[in-house]
């Protein structure tokens, strides 16, 4: 125990006490800071071996120093095709959960209902069920229809079941940041003539916006990184960016796929600090309004 | 439309539950029956299927055959998710209550990580966990570990590789729940308790519960199907039930089987989610996973 | 005209320089397997090589009724192209081919597995619609059901002179394409052993593999009939004869080593990368990936054992339905080509089936042309055996099996 613990802290009466604000104070940071490494170690062993100058096609052992994969990024038969793929898929997939998430999300949040225990059972329900089982079963779906569109397995047979599974996340991503929405302002709005509509987009939705932006990078990144329910599901005429590097795990992963996950990297870790610095300028915005409104619906009264 | 809506209020709920949970019945509920209906079939993909209800040999087989299988897929997703516990519970803590004005930096800092494929991150981790690797290689140099001592290819490199890749989603539930704690019942609890541990175990430990039951469940789940950990840091006798659906519906084309097994899988898992849900009620359940 | 010599030096892949072998070439390989009656050591189309960088042209140009369309879809295995050594997204064979023939060709890695790929295309084939490949590539066995099952094209020969010219007589009149016309061979291999002769030594025997001095240290393949096979040798039994009673005595051969923790894993082509970590020192391995192997790690070496070894080939087929029939015969026929088979052969590394092709690897790229690995002596040749082919109940029988043991139920 040190002296300047002593001094600020009452003296605990047992050995518990003491053992666990000396855990409190000095372990906890350094057990944070070796969690954020352990955490971190794999995506720098990653990226470090982007740089790798492998003589051969494997990519597993340090050869050297070389920015050839950063020169030529797209130099890997398919990867190109297959980096194009999956940023549609999870395009396309993130727009369209998002806005039938967002509707169920809201039906949920401000509407009583029948049936409401057992929607949110069934949207629980995909959440629940092992990656491997979602994907199998759509695999025997596709079979057992056996016609296109659904077989041959191709980009829209990815992209079904990437919507399917990312709905419930933004559901439950939505709802959260329902929980605590200002009901009367919605009130005051259709009480100064707006309809639900004009409500909707002029209040509602600005407030949400946060708590949907947050949905979608949650079912973006959801999307993009999905192997197992996409191997499935993906046949061969579509390759998504996993799906290739899974491929390529059997012969040799050439430091290019290690090049492209490290640029998913960071654009991801800059997307949610731009959005985090926008969603937190916006709640600033949002207090001030509040106040203002409360402001003059105490003038007004 | 918003006249419309005026005059049926009643309605816009299902108007807006329409499209979403059409969506889940077609693609997710739709396959789950489908794959019932084949988990009954027999024959081959060559000859063709026949239905049968009276054919329940895909399950007997099942639950016999691959009885390890399914044993070792609980064993070892039990294990991870109680390892992810221990993990995730003081860094959550840590976060909640010591992070300071780094709160969101380092919330941030744990889920950043997954924003790379976890095919690459599990790629790394057997560079870093190699027989000669950067890890065991030095200790071996210098003999404090035998030369044949390995990681990989052991249940210890399965169950750590699972247990890393589904570390967030312990992570953020109880950090979620910690931080809807009202910090002044703590000071409460330690003024009465005149005690920090006491006031843990008694106040702050029960009010994050339901973040380490969400956060179990969210990590229970998806460990007990995984196989991709067990595939790339397994050997023969690491094999969990993920990797014998995965070989018998993409390599051995066995579908009656592979339905069967995920039909069970499925099944066993439902059973748990639904007691789960007896005990904490679902709005706890889709409200938690947040 | 593609405006690279695509036979001159720079072009050949550093897999050229490699530790060159005994001179051995095709003349060899015939002398060994050549089972039809005629004898023939020379090459008869095979123009030298000194002469490239013209049109890599087929003497006999195809009857000029059928056009090729402008759009070619091949699905293949990955690293089964050469692939320019300056950006590997470029296949010269597939440019040469459009420049002479304005045919686009899709050509898509997508292949890693015969049981899985199939999977992917049945049910077109079931209902007889096209799969959306012109060319895909399967192995002899997988190539033996889908031709049994009536799901291969057959070939126009008459559109094929290359082939008929250039095949080698081992690789016809097999049992279940007996008309020679369902499928080409594209490339074989051998399954030996791959060690790390750094850390073991030479090896030559089996019996290595299930050797406890090397516990948690060997591989074993994941494909059935290697791993089977090998074992079936190792305990004197013939793979190109066996039986369920052989499968019974093999599985519980390997069981025996998996339960004295001898085997570390079952892998695909991944075997390689734990060689080259040296997280094992030995592995049931293929020829063509050593030769891969090799430039990475000198110590690692490639033996076919002194029990025998399995020979399997990769054929080229035309699912039925396919859209692009003519252009496909007319594409797999220009790969037979000598030049193109050389060319395509020095980026590859597996065991060519083409008559000319070591012939043109010898004039300008005779490390390849002399490497063991490539074009086997026959010494070699005459120890390997080709699978016996089972019928669809044996089959699933013998999966069954190496399933279980493989630890997949």
């Amino acid at each position: 125990m040190s002296a300047a613990g002593a001094v600020i802290d009452r003296p605990g009466p047992t050995i518990g006490n003491r053992i666990f604000r000396f855990l409190d104070r000095y372990l906890l940071v350094i057990y944070t800071l070796a969690a954020v490494f352990y955490l971190m170690l794999p995506v720098l062993v990653m990226s470090m071996f982007s740089f790798n100058d492998p003589s051969g096609k494997s990519n597993v052992v340090w050869q050297g120093f070389s920015l050839n994969a950063w020169l030529h990024p797209f130099e890997v038969n398919g990867l190109q095709k297959a980096v194009t793929t999956s940023l549609g898929i999870a395009f396309l997939s993130t727009i369209i959960a998002t806005a039938l998430g967002t509707m169920i999300a809201l039906a949920l949040a401000r509407h009583g209902f029948r049936g409401r225990a057992v929607t949110n059972l069934f949207i629980f329900l995909p959440m629940a069920t092992p990656e491997i089982v979602l994907g199998a079963s759509l695999l025997t779906l596709y079979v057992a229809i056996g016609v296109p569109p659904f077989f041959p397995l191709n980009f829209l047979t990815i992209l079904i079941a990437h919507i399917m599974f990312n709905i419930s996340y933004v559901v439950v991503t939505v709802r959260a940041r329902l929980a605590g929405f200002p009901i009367h302002l919605e009130e005051a709005a259709m009480d100064l003539g707006a309809n639900e509509w004009v409500t909707f987009w002029k209040v509602t939705f600005p407030l949400i916006l946060p708590g949907v932006m947050a949905a979608a990078l949650l079912a973006f990144s959801l999307s993009i990184d999905d192997f197992v329910i996409t191997n499935f599901t993906g046949g061969t005429i579509s390759q998504t960016f996993p799906m290739l590097i899974y491929a390529k795990t059997r012969i040799g992963v050439p430091p290019q796929v290690n090049v492209i996950g490290t640029i998913i990297f960071v654009t991801a870790v800059g997307l949610v600090a731009m959005s985090t610095l926008v969603s937190r300028a916006q709640a600033q915005r949002d207090q001030r309004v509040a106040r203002r409104l409360t402001a003059d619906e105490a003038a007004a009264a | 439309m918003g006249a419309f809506l005026r005059r049926h209020r009643g309605l816009t709920p299902y108007l807006l539950l329409a499209p979403g949970l059409l969506w889940l019945a077609v693609f997710y509920l739709g396959p789950s029956v489908q794959m019932a209906v084949s988990s009954f079939w027999s024959g081959s993909l060559e000859k063709g299927y026949v239905f049968s209800f009276a054919n329940v040999t895909n399950y007997t087989k099942a639950l016999t055959r691959f009885e390890p299988q399914f044993l070792r897929s609980i064993l070892y997703g039990g294990a991870a998710t109680i390892l992810t516990f221990l993990i995730a519970y003081p860094l959550a803590y840590a976060i909640a209550f010591r992070g300071g004005r780094f709160r969101n930096l380092l919330l941030f800092l744990v889920i950043a990580p997954f924003f790379t494929s976890f095919l690459l991150r599990t790629l790394s981790w057997k560079i870093i966990l190699g027989d000669v690797g950067p890890f065991l290689g030095p200790l071996k140099a210098i003999h404090l570990l035998p030369d044949d001592f390995r990681l990989l290819a052991t249940p210890i490199a399965v169950v750590s590789g699972i247990t890393y890749n589904f570390l967030p989603f312990m992570t953020l539930p109880i950090y979620v729940s910690l931080e809807k704690i009202d910090f002044r019942l703590i000071e409460a609890a330690q003024d009465l308790y005149a005690n920090r541990f006491g006031a843990f175990q008694r106040v702050t430990f029960p009010l994050s519960l339901p973040g380490v039951f969400a956060g179990s469940l969210l990590t229970f789940i998806p460990a007990v199907g995984d196989y991709v950990n067990a595939e790339l840091l397994g050997n023969p006798d690491t094999t969990m039930i993920g990797n014998v659906i995965q070989n018998q519906f993409l390599t051995q084309n066995n579908y009656p089987t592979a339905s069967a097994l995920s039909f069970l899988l499925m099944a066993g898992i439902l059973i748990a989610v639904v007691v789960y849900a007896r005990l904490l009620g679902t709005e706890e359940l889709t409200a938690g996973g947040a | 005209m593609s405006p690279r010599d695509p036979f001159s030096a720079p072009n050949i892949t550093r897999r050229s320089f490699l530790v060159a072998g005994s001179l051995t070439g095709v003349a060899a390989f015939i002398a060994a397997c050549g089972t039809s009656g005629t004898a023939n050591t020379q090459t008869p189309t095979g123009t030298p090589a000194a002469t490239a960088g013209a049109s890599p042209a087929a003497t006999a140009a195809p009857t000029p009724k059928p056009t090729t369309s402008a759009e070619l879809n091949w699905a293949n295995w990955t690293y089964y192209m050469d692939t320019d050594p300056n950006d590997a997204t470029k296949f010269p064979t597939l440019e040469q081919f459009k420049t002479k023939y304005g045919t686009t060709v899709n050509y898509q890695e997508v292949i890693d597995d015969n049981d899985s790929f199939l999977g992917t295309i049945q049910p077109q084939l079931q209902h007889s619609q096209d799969t959306g490949w012109d060319i895909i590539v399967m192995t002899d066995w997988m190539a033996a059901r889908i031709i049994r099952l009536g799901w291969a094209e057959k070939m126009d020969l008459g559109n094929m002179p290359n082939v008929t010219a250039n095949l080698q007589d081992v690789y016809k009149d097999v049992t279940w394409d007996a008309t020679n016309d369902h499928h080409v061979p594209w490339q074989s291999g051998m399954t030996g052993l791959g060690y790390d002769k750094a850390k073991t030594g030479a090896l030559t025997s089996l019996a290595e593999f299930y050797d406890p001095k090397y516990k948690g240290k060997v591989d074993y393949l994941t494909e059935m009939r290697d791993t089977i096979g090998l074992t079936m040798l190792k305990l004197g039994l013939d793979p190109s004869k066996a039986t369920r009673a052989d499968c019974d005595k093999a599985i519980a051969e390997i069981k025996k080593a998996k339960d004295a923790g001898i085997i570390r894993a079952f892998k695909g082509n991944a075997y390689a990368d734990d060689l080259r970590t040296g997280t094992i020192v030995l592995s049931m391995a293929w020829s063509g990936d050593m030769v891969q192997a090799l430039i990475d790690k000198p110590s690692l070496a490639f033996t076919v054992g002194s029990e025998g070894g399995m020979l399997w080939t990769d054929n080229c087929m035309i699912p039925k339905g396919a859209k692009n029939k003519y252009t496909a015969e007319v594409m797999i026929d220009f790969c037979y080509d000598p030049k193109i088979a050389a060319q395509i052969e020095a980026g590859v590394n597996y065991i060519c089936p083409n008559k000319g092709a070591a012939d043109v690897l010898k004039a300008n790229n005779p490390d390849a042309a002399n490497n063991p690995l490539i074009f086997p002596p026959a010494d070699i040749l005459a120890r390997l055996h080709i699978f016996v082919g089972l019928s669809e109940d044996d089959e699933k029988y013998f999966n069954d099996q190496f399933a279980t043991v493989s630890g997949l139920g």
